[in-house]
């Protein structure tokens, strides 16, 4: 049998497997739940090379699947972070309910992304797409919280998005007579001058949906922070690059055919711009931790897209290695917020505090990635975000320039908020009991975290990858390696111009804490935060001293008309709208037998009237 | 061959007047002789089908009056797919229905299943026939068992939605006797396909009458906005398997009849156009009103109106793809509305008023029912890997090949509310807390087997819709064959 | 790798020098605003005296790692800072490791101390720390965005990322960038006028409201550790400046008198003026410093 189709069967039928082991017992579906992850990918790794493709037919469609160098880049997201996601996931779900459900539309999501990756025709990207959704809806509302509001809306913009796509996949049938994407993109440039705007917008809502694109965007927070917080971890941080992966393949082939394209590049630019501006105000304003990073991730995604619209050869590179670095370290901040919920009950910052030296693993593994989140070097996010800067000065995007600047600038806010509340402050009594949480969480988190550091020092572990895929879209290498466009690359990745100023700022970093702690760390001893200097009076053990109510306030009343006007509450105020629209439509049926006669006669009548324009 | 379609029509007639008289003699026989005649019609049917497959259509002429003159029955790929396809609904609810309710009477059950006989007949009669006066008379026994039904709780409720079924299928039969008179005063002809060969003769003024009131009168029956005021109470009062027998057999019938008399009889081209604005009218609305509903079965109608709508939208479009997708969006429709009311009609089975919000929660008391419903709202709304995405991917496709962008606009926007409103339903049978007062009903295994077979089908069917799609190719290239069919009836000797 | 080891010692040589004119600008700086006020006022070696006070006293007491680190975490920023710009702009002496690119990476290092510096005060549990530390962290949100146009408009008047290539053009032509391009200038200054926190900018560590805000759990090595960043880091400031602005300085001399110049701004500005509340600061560096941001942007993108 081909692998492949070994692969595929190995997901859906282990995921039905572990779905229905319940009875079987909890070790034996948490093996069964790794195996179904792991074994496909490993077959996926080892026999699956790039450029491989298999043709069959379906239903009297031709459907291909194979996998390039490109869709190969994305596997690592999906596949690395669904593996490390899955064992974090078996101790996350520890004692909880529907854990076959769970397992289940786990599963079917990693299988719908490699799916995803793997389809070279329109229709099995579609099937793939679909079951991404509606397996990553279960998901949404698996908590059963508010279910009807934002599970609804997230499958409702889903399926704005999904339909989009499919208007545009049967447009492209009729006019190319084929689903092949191989097709689409080699007629593109002979379509009509209507088709060849309206098949990259189509494409475009389709997929900025899933990326979180605004005004695509509003299902994000609600969705991100809804579901279980292992799925939520490939939510936020593979499933959303789905988005991106199709963004890109629009972008690179069918709209660099044409002279429209770069009006496309730059609407969407600056859509991307405008998101990662508002994600980071509205994230700063959250005071629950899942609700700030799903607001975080919108406001990432919108640098990715940024970059990717803008597809110089550089800013492509770097759009696609912050993607492989927001799957890192979203993944694991979303893992924290997930042991610290499993291990306090709650994931707000005004309750919770001063965990550090209760989690001090999660805490490390927090720390590295907001570090890598807020772009500060040595970090893996360091390298991204200066790429992009790069690309966009030397592609003479300056106002984005500062809108990105902006808005990375603001979220150390959010990044502070993140870690000032949960971990530090003030302990209080309410949290003594908290213990670390299981080592099958931890580490995964502290392997993910690792990794941020070993790609911001060596980044090309991961270039190397995405210049091939890079090839694969069409960019050519004129000479040496694609991402010797960036200063900072040629100068950290490869040759040794930066590494000594790492190293000797390591030192002299190393030197201070020695200077200052070593001593002072043996001779002083812990006091509790509660010891602290307030005007010469003693804090009592019950006084609350914790800042955490407002965090922000001042920023947030400076910024405050920007922030006044919130695109959701228009999207709400339309769909209620069009609910009493739809009790006028329902009224029609009276319940009167009467009335419903009358609607014959007129029927008929109408008809006889406009018989000659009718059937002429 | 093994059979002849006569036996379609004479076998469960046959068995309709007898199961009184078995029933006197043995009480349980009432419930076995109709599951053992569907069963044999089953494989009557899909005989003939391989048959028909292979060798073309089956013309059978009754009483040995040759056709225009006599009456007679055509098999042939498509009346057949629809005649293969309504036995084996009329099998799954006769499943389903064996035993509904764990004791019931005697005397309730003899007449359901009369009626239910009755109603196959009727309906498999309108498929087969070739015989304009012959519809009518299949129509009115289809009508008539179809009110009976409604009504079968004789309550109040039932009573009222019987009697507006009964105010409106009256005009119809009404409409479409009119109908008869005009073609028969004018051609001196019943024949389908010698009215069909002499349509040109007729003067375009009664051309168009006899149209406007087939159409009218059919469209009663098919559920076409804004003929289709009975739907709603009548799906929602009738007992839930009838409510899959509505929605999976009469209306198919019912929709066969109009799609055969534009196709066949008629040469009006304007005809296509109105059955896409009426189509995409009766969507609109039913759509639109579904999602306001708070009963179940009332929600479902209103979809099963919808997605009849769009099978006339398929057909409007007046191309071999078109009716192809019309076809598969017919057949998937028979499974997933008949697997979503079998399945609805247990998750509110002792509820006073089928509200939707009593079944919140109902998904762990209920697993399996729980599931297939879900399987069924997925698959309805056209999610892959379900059958429902086949179906509706070749209806955008067919219209995407006509030009139609504002109709795939529509169609998918009306999508969109589709799926909110079934959504909703999914919600609250899995995560909302259950009403304490809501007392759950485990299907009988006789249901459950029932249920999951329509199920399995409509897996299979996702994941290979190539079991299918043989079957709907040959049936629409023989739907759009007029002269064929034509030269099939009339040469018979 | 010898050269790399030249490097780290005009790294070390220049710490030293920073170390110094800092500590001895803020004295003055104290004496100064005393003057203005009509007082005495310290003397302007008070500062080392105060440096060398704290340096050798020892705690007693720790609220956790984090605050070990943070006043690190604040050193090496300033350091790293430090680093990447150039001193003095014959290339010979003073140049550091500065490389192409090193304006967008100074952009990032000198956001990165306090935020380390927020993590160290974050632990100590100080509500007083916590919130000046937030304070801080939007006041500079504030500041970064005039003072990022300014630098964005550089680079695209120059095309250039590199603070070195900004100083050669400089000498080459004879003119300063000052006058050639002044809008970039005007942003800029009034950007550094929230980076260096004197008064009206002053709340973050206001000492009367907040208890000295993030600093205030901090005493002996701690308060040394960052007393003598702030001045290295002042310093590298200030040069950085005169580098980009005033055709930088060929021998210690001449940077001595510009520096000086540009810190008297802030410092003279800030006597004279009452306390700005966070949000009332925010709006005021998105207003007219926004404006010269983009004017100057436009000036460079059209001429």
């Amino acid at each position: 049998m081909e692998t492949i189709f070994l692969i595929f069967i190995l997901f859906l039928g282990g995921a039905i497997v572990t779905w229905m082991a319940g009875k079987l017992g909890n070790i034996v579906q948490d093996i069964l739940f790794l195996a179904t992850i792991l074994v496909p990918s490993y077959l996926f790794y080892t026999n699956v090379a790039t450029g491989y493709a298999i043709d069959f037919n379906v239903g009297g469609i031709e459907l291909s699947w194979g996998i390039n160098a490109f869709g190969w880049l994305f596997s690592l997201i999906v596949l690395g972070l669904g593996a490390f996601a899955a064992f974090y996931a078996v101790s996350f779900m520890k004692g909880k309910e529907r854990r076959g459900a769970f397992y289940l539309n786990f599963i079917l999501s990693i299988m719908a992304m490699l799916g995803i990756l793997m389809s070279q025709d329109l229709i099995s990207f579609f099937i793939f797409w679909e079951i991404m959704t509606w397996s990553s809806y279960i998901m949404v509302v698996y908590n059963g919280n508010d279910v009807q509001r934002i599970g609804i809306k997230y499958f409702v913009f889903s399926a704005i998005g999904a339909y989009a796509m499919l208007m545009a996949i049967v447009l492209i049938k009729s006019m190319t007579g084929s689903f092949m994407i191989e097709s689409l993109i080699s007629s593109y440039t002979s379509f009509s001058y209507d088709m060849q705007i309206l098949i990259p917008v189509l494409l475009l809502t389709g997929f900025g949906v899933k990326a979180a694109i605004m005004p695509l965007h509003v299902w994000a927070p609600g969705a991100y922070s809804n579901a279980p917080m292992a799925y939520t971890s490939i939510f936020s941080g593979s499933l959303s690059k789905m988005g991106i992966y199709g963004m890109v393949i629009v972008f690179t082939t069918m709209l660099s055919y044409v002279p429209e394209g770069v009006w496309f590049r730059g609407v969407v630019a600056w859509l991307g711009g405008f998101t990662a501006v508002f994600g980071t105000l509205w994230a700063i304003k959250q005071d629950d931790a899942k609700k700030l990073l799903a607001y975080s991730s919108v406001a990432q995604l919108g640098y990715i897209i940024v970059g990717v619209a803008i597809g110089t050869p550089l800013a492509m590179m770097a759009g696609l290695f912050l993607a492989v670095m927001h799957a890192i370290f979203k993944g694991t901040l979303f893992m924290v917020v997930g042991a610290i919920e499993r291990q306090t009950g709650t994931s707000n910052f005004t309750e919770v505090t001063g965990l550090i030296r209760k989690m001090p693993w999660t805490f490390v593994a927090a720390l590295m990635s907001i570090i890598a989140l807020a772009g500060i070097p040595p970090l893996g996010g360091f390298v991204g975000k200066w790429m992009l800067y790069e690309s966009l000065i030397t592609s003479d995007h300056y106002l984005l320039v500062i809108v990105i600047f902006f808005s990375s600038t603001a979220a150390f806010l959010y990044c502070y908020k993140f870690l000032f509340g949960f971990f530090l402050g003030q302990e209080e009594e309410e949290w003594a009991h908290v213990k670390e949480a299981p080592a099958l969480m931890v580490v995964p988190m502290v392997i993910l975290a690792g990794l941020t550091f070993l790609l911001g020092t060596y980044p090309g572990i991961i270039l190397k990858p995405i210049a091939n895929g890079m090839q694969t879209l069409g960019y050519g290498m004129t000479q040496g390696q694609l991402w010797d466009t960036s200063i900072i690359l040629n100068e950290w990745g490869n040759q040794v111009v930066l590494q000594p100023i790492l190293y000797a700022i390591l030192g002299i970093f190393v030197f201070f804490v020695i200077f200052v702690t070593i001593k002072g760390y043996k001779n002083t001893r812990y006091v509790t935060t509660k010891d602290i200097s307030s005007s010469g009076e003693v804090p009592l053990a019950h006084e609350n001293l914790t800042f955490s109510q407002g965090f922000f306030q001042p920023f947030l009343r400076a910024v405050e008309p920007a922030m006044r006007r919130q695109i959701d509450k228009y999207y709400t105020a339309i769909a209620n709208g069009l609910e009493s629209l739809f009790d006028f439509t329902r009224r029609i049926y009276t319940g009167n037998g009467q009335t419903y006669a009358i609607f014959v006669i007129v029927f008929v009548v109408i008809l006889l009237i406009f018989k000659n324009s009718i059937f002429g | 061959m093994v059979g002849t379609p006569v036996l379609f029509v004479a076998i469960p007639l046959l068995a309709a007047f007898l199961i009184p008289l078995f029933g006197m003699i043995w009480k349980e026989s009432v419930r076995v002789i109709p599951g053992i005649v569907l069963a044999y019609l089953l494989v009557l049917a899909i005989n003939l089908m391989n048959y028909v497959m292979v060798n073309g259509p089956i013309v059978e002429v009754i009483a040995g009056w040759a056709p225009p003159l006599g009456i007679n029955l055509v098999f042939s790929a498509f009346s057949g797919f629809l005649v293969t396809l309504m036995v084996f609904l009329g099998l799954i609810v006769w499943m389903y229905s064996y035993r509904f309710k764990r004791n019931v009477d005697f005397e309730p059950a003899k007449k359901y299943f009369l009626l239910l006989m009755m109603l196959i007949t009727g309906s498999v009669g309108m498929v087969l026939t070739g015989d304009i006066f012959n519809l009518f008379v299949f129509i009115e026994i289809t009508s008539i068992s179809a009110y009976a039904l409604t009504a079968f709780y004789t309550g109040r409720d039932s009573a009222e939605a019987s009697f507006k079924y009964l105010m409106l299928g009256s005009l119809a039969s009404a409409f479409l006797l009119i109908a008869i008179m005009i073609i028969y005063s004018q051609l001196g002809t019943l024949n389908m396909a010698d009215i069909g060969s002499k349509m040109h003769l007729m003067k375009p003024a009664y051309k168009i009458m006899a149209i406007i009131f087939l159409f009218t009168a059919l469209g009663i029956e098919a559920e076409i906005f804004p003929l289709n005021g009975w739907a709603p109470d009548a799906y929602a009062e009738a007992p839930g398997p009838v409510g899959a027998a509505f929605a999976g057999i009469v209306v198919k019938a019912a929709i066969y009849a109009s799609i055969r008399i534009i196709y066949t009889l008629f040469d009006l081209s304007g005809a296509y156009d109105l059955l896409i604005v009426i189509g995409m009218i009766t969507l609109i609305v039913a759509e639109t009103a579904a999602i306001r509903q708070e009963k179940l079965k009332r929600m479902l109608a209103y979809s099963s109106i919808g997605q009849m709508g769009l099978v006339m939208v398929a057909f409007g479009m007046g191309t071999e793809e078109g009716v192809f997708a019309a076809l598969f969006l017919m057949f998937n429709h028979a499974i997933i509305k008949s697997l979503l009311f079998l399945s609805g009609s247990y998750l509110v089975y002792n509820s006073k008023d089928k509200l939707i919000k009593e079944v919140n929660g109902i998904g762990k008391f209920l697993p399996i029912t729980s599931f297939l419903f879900v399987l069924g709202s997925f698959a309805i709304v056209g999610l892959p890997p379900f059958a429902g995405f086949w179906s509706k991917l070749s209806v955008l496709t067919a219209a995407a090949d006509s030009n139609m962008l504002l109709i795939i606009a529509l169609v998918l926007i009306v999508s969109i509310i589709e799926v909110v409103y079934y959504m909703r339903v999914v919600n609250r049978i899995y995560f909302f807390k259950k009403d304490e007062s809501v007392s759950t009903q485990r299907p009988t295994l006789n249901a459950l087997i029932a249920m999951i077979t329509l199920g399995a089908i409509v897996l299979i069917v996702g994941f290979y819709p190539d079991a299918v799609t043989g079957f709907l190719h040959r049936a629409s290239a023989d739907l759009m064959d007029k002269a064929g069919y034509i030269n099939d009836v009339l040469t018979l000797n | 790798m010898d050269s790399i080891w030249f490097k780290l010692l005009g790294v070390v040589v220049s710490f030293i020098v920073a170390f110094t004119v800092g500590m001895t600008y803020m004295g003055l700086s104290r004496k100064i605003t005393a003057r203005v006020q009509n007082r005495k006022g310290p003397p302007f070696y008070q500062n080392f005296i105060d440096a060398m006070k704290l340096g050798s006293k020892t705690s007693a007491i720790h609220h956790g790692v984090m605050q070990h680190f943070g006043p690190a975490f604040l050193m090496v920023s300033s350091v790293m800072s430090l680093m990447i710009i150039p001193v003095l702009n014959n290339g010979m002496w003073f140049s550091n490791l500065n490389f192409h690119g090193d304006l967008i990476f100074l952009l990032y290092i000198m956001v990165f101390g306090p935020l380390g510096m927020a993590l160290g005060a974050g632990q100590t549990g100080n509500p007083n720390s916590a919130i000046g530390v937030t304070r801080g962290l939007s006041q500079m949100v504030g500041f970064e965005i005039p003072w990022v146009m300014a630098l964005v408009a550089l680079m695209i008047q120059y095309h250039t990322t590199s603070i070195v290539d900004l100083m050669n053009i400089q000498v080459e032509s004879g003119t300063w960038l000052i006058f050639s391009s002044p809008f970039a200038f005007i942003a800029a200054v009034l950007a550094m006028l929230g980076m260096f926190r004197y008064s009206p900018f002053d709340i973050v560590g206001a000492p009367t409201e907040l208890a000295s805000g993030p600093m205030s759990e901090n005493g002996g090595k701690y308060l040394f550790t960052m007393m003598s960043s702030a001045s290295v880091f002042a310093f590298a400031k200030l040069t950085l400046y005169v580098d980009l602005f005033l055709g930088g300085a060929s021998n210690l001399i001449e940077l001595l008198i510009k520096t000086f110049v540009i810190y008297m701004i802030p410092v003279l500005y800030g006597v004279v003026s009452p306390r700005y509340r966070t949000e009332q600061s925010i709006r005021y560096f998105w207003g007219w410093p926004t404006f010269f941001g983009l004017l100057a942007i436009l000036y460079a993108v059209f001429f």
